[in-house]
């Protein structure tokens, strides 16, 4: 339905967002999960067409967001947003701002008719509809942006933390209205709250400094993040046979070369089995083939870190001093 | 075509129900009002030259140029600095409407309130018709100019809003913008080179108007002012998709 290809952004010389790709499947509800910072909000952003990535594209349908023709701006009917910010325009009424929205996406009034009184049931807005929207609670403002957003009926549905900032009475009735709305709309939601992806969400991308860390159901992360231990290998120099001769040592379950040094050709990435420590065998092997060893670190998954960050009340106070050893893991 | 009509609406009624705009009815009405007791008060007086009221209105005194430049600061200094600040311009520019259509529609708004601005002043033009008879042509003329240069200040005012967030920058920028483009004509005799002399001479909006009170209609000087308002509304598509790339 909409897929994202090798998005990249850059603001100056931060990158943002590095290389995410991922594909959202008709009807699927799918969540971003990431501690603040992670890239979340720039790649809504990107996806719903409001920032054009450095490099890479997005598709809706099949049909590019940024190919700068009159067709990149007609396929955003397909596409209904609630930013982050949920900016309204406080003079407006309820009504009023909704048959707006309505008329910036091309509806008739016979359609508008139809759609605005639905929409407002859906939402739960029917006693405000006439209310100044300046005058509204969070809670109701929220669900003013989720109204817009779903009026014109689009075929995604795309929330950037629709929960932020709300209540706790507000929070189970924005789900209660997500979950409805999941299922009938193709839906991608971000947030920073682990168990609110449990809830809602069939799939999860974990983003974590712009990059993907995971992807999966939330059971099959829960069940990848038990016990999983990476160990950091460095050779003095690259050799023959060095990757295949680790991977054959007990309890590893994969090899590769560290991606985020590439300057260090004698570098890898041991993934261990739960339960499992492969340091000693390294350092056996090591001397057994004569290879230099000059470094030799457990690291943590960075799926754990991100995990650590997230199950932390708001991910800022986890914040760890920056380890060299970020595992990009590979999608599951 | 429908977005920018959709814009369009929701910008005249924002005008119509902030008060910003209202005091700004006020002032205009209060000044215009006036201004125009007093050209009427003084040609009234024997020892006055012959004069007629609506030349003097319209051209030949720096009160229509404050006025204008006033207008053209204030009326605009909102209009999409305003989105770019509480971020409504996300939901804006995800809907299935182009900057172009964006722009347009904000402009129109800006330029139907600023014709509504003046729409008190034909009163004057009645009054002056009740006890004297008038000649048409120069009236039609002056308001063909007000409308021609105030669509050229208020295309520069949009301009500005779209380049900060900030409706006070905004402003100034503005009015800077319009202080220059007022007054460059003005150096017309402050330069001795022949060609500087001849465009800042075309460029004379004190000129124009005062031509324009006294009926006479130059086409390339509302070619100037057409072709003033296309580039900078071009400008401000620009900028506003500029925006998205920063």
């Amino acid at each position: 339905m909409i897929e994202a290809h090798d998005l990249t952004r850059k603001f100056g010389d931060f990158t943002a967002v590095a290389g995410v790709s991922f594909s959202l499947q008709e009807g699927e509800i799918v969540g971003i999960l990431g501690p603040n910072g992670a890239g979340k909000t720039t790649t809504i952003r990107m996806l719903t067409g409001f920032l054009p990535p450095s490099s890479g594209r997005v598709t809706l349908g099949g049909r590019d967001l940024f190919s700068g023709t009159p067709d990149a701006v007609a396929v955003r009917r397909d596409l209904g947003y609630l930013p982050e910010s949920v900016a309204l325009y406080p003079e407006m009424r309820v009504e009023e701002y909704l048959s707006y929205r309505a008329r910036l996406e091309g509806m008739d009034r016979t359609a508008l008719r139809r759609r605005l009184g639905e929409a407002l049931e859906r939402c739960l807005l029917s006693d405000v509809r006439r209310q100044v929207i300046g005058t509204l609670s969070k809670g109701y403002r929220q669900r003013v942006g989720l109204a817009g957003a779903i009026l014109h009926d689009p075929k995604v549905l795309v929330l950037d933390e629709p929960t932020v900032g709300l209540d706790p009475k507000q929070i189970v009735a924005i789900r209660e209205l997500i979950r409805e709305l999941g299922r009938k709309h193709t839906l991608l939601l971000s947030t920073h709250i682990l168990p609110e992806v449990e809830l809602l969400c069939g799939r999860v991308l974990i983003l974590d400094r712009g990059r993907i860390v995971a992807e999966g159901s939330p059971d099959q992360l829960r069940e990848r993040l038990q016990g999983q231990v990476a160990v950091a290998v460095e050779f003095e120099s690259a050799g023959d046979g060095m990757a295949e001769a680790l991977a054959q040592i007990d309890g590893v379950r994969g090899v590769r070369p560290d991606a985020d040094r590439p300057d260090r050709p004698g570098r890898f990435v041991v993934e261990a089995a739960p339960g499992a420590d492969p340091r000693a065998a390294i350092f056996r092997l090591a001397v057994e083939r004569s290879w230099t060893l000059v470094e030799l670190a457990s690291a943590r998954v960075s799926l754990e870190d991100v995990f650590v960050r997230l199950t932390t009340s708001d991910g800022r106070d986890a914040e760890q001093p920056d380890s060299e050893h970020e595992l990009a893991g590979e999608a599951a | 075509m429908s977005g920018a009509l959709a814009v369009f609406g929701r910008e005249l009624r924002a005008y119509f129900f902030s008060p910003l705009a209202y005091v700004i009815l006020t002032f205009f009405v209060l000044v215009q009002g006036w201004y125009f007791a007093m050209i009427v008060a003084f040609l009234a007086d024997p020892r006055a030259a012959a004069g007629r009221p609506l030349e003097l209105f319209f051209g030949q005194t720096i009160f229509t140029w404050l006025v204008l430049i006033f207008a053209g600061t204030f009326l605009t200094m909102r209009l999409i600095s305003e989105e770019l600040r509480s971020g409504t311009i996300e939901t804006l520019l995800t809907s299935p409407i182009s900057e172009t259509q964006v722009v347009a529609g904000k402009y129109l708004a800006s330029l139907t309130f600023y014709l509504f601005l003046w729409a008190p002043t034909l009163v004057y033009v009645a009054i002056v018709r009740w006890f004297t008879p008038v000649d048409w042509g120069p009236i039609a003329a002056s308001y063909l100019g007000i409308g021609g240069i105030g669509a050229l200040f208020l295309a520069v005012g949009v301009f500005a809003s779209a380049t900060s967030k900030n409706q006070m920058v905004a402003a100034v920028v503005t009015f800077f913008c319009l202080l220059v483009l007022f007054s460059c004509g003005l150096l017309e005799n402050l330069v001795n080179g022949e060609t500087a002399k001849k465009v800042l001479g075309q460029m004379n909006l004190w000129q124009h108007m005062d031509d324009f009170s006294k009926g006479i209609v130059d086409t390339r000087r509302l070619v100037y002012y057409a072709s003033g308002v296309g580039f900078f509304l071009f400008l401000t598509s620009r900028a506003l998709a500029a925006k998205k790339w920063r």
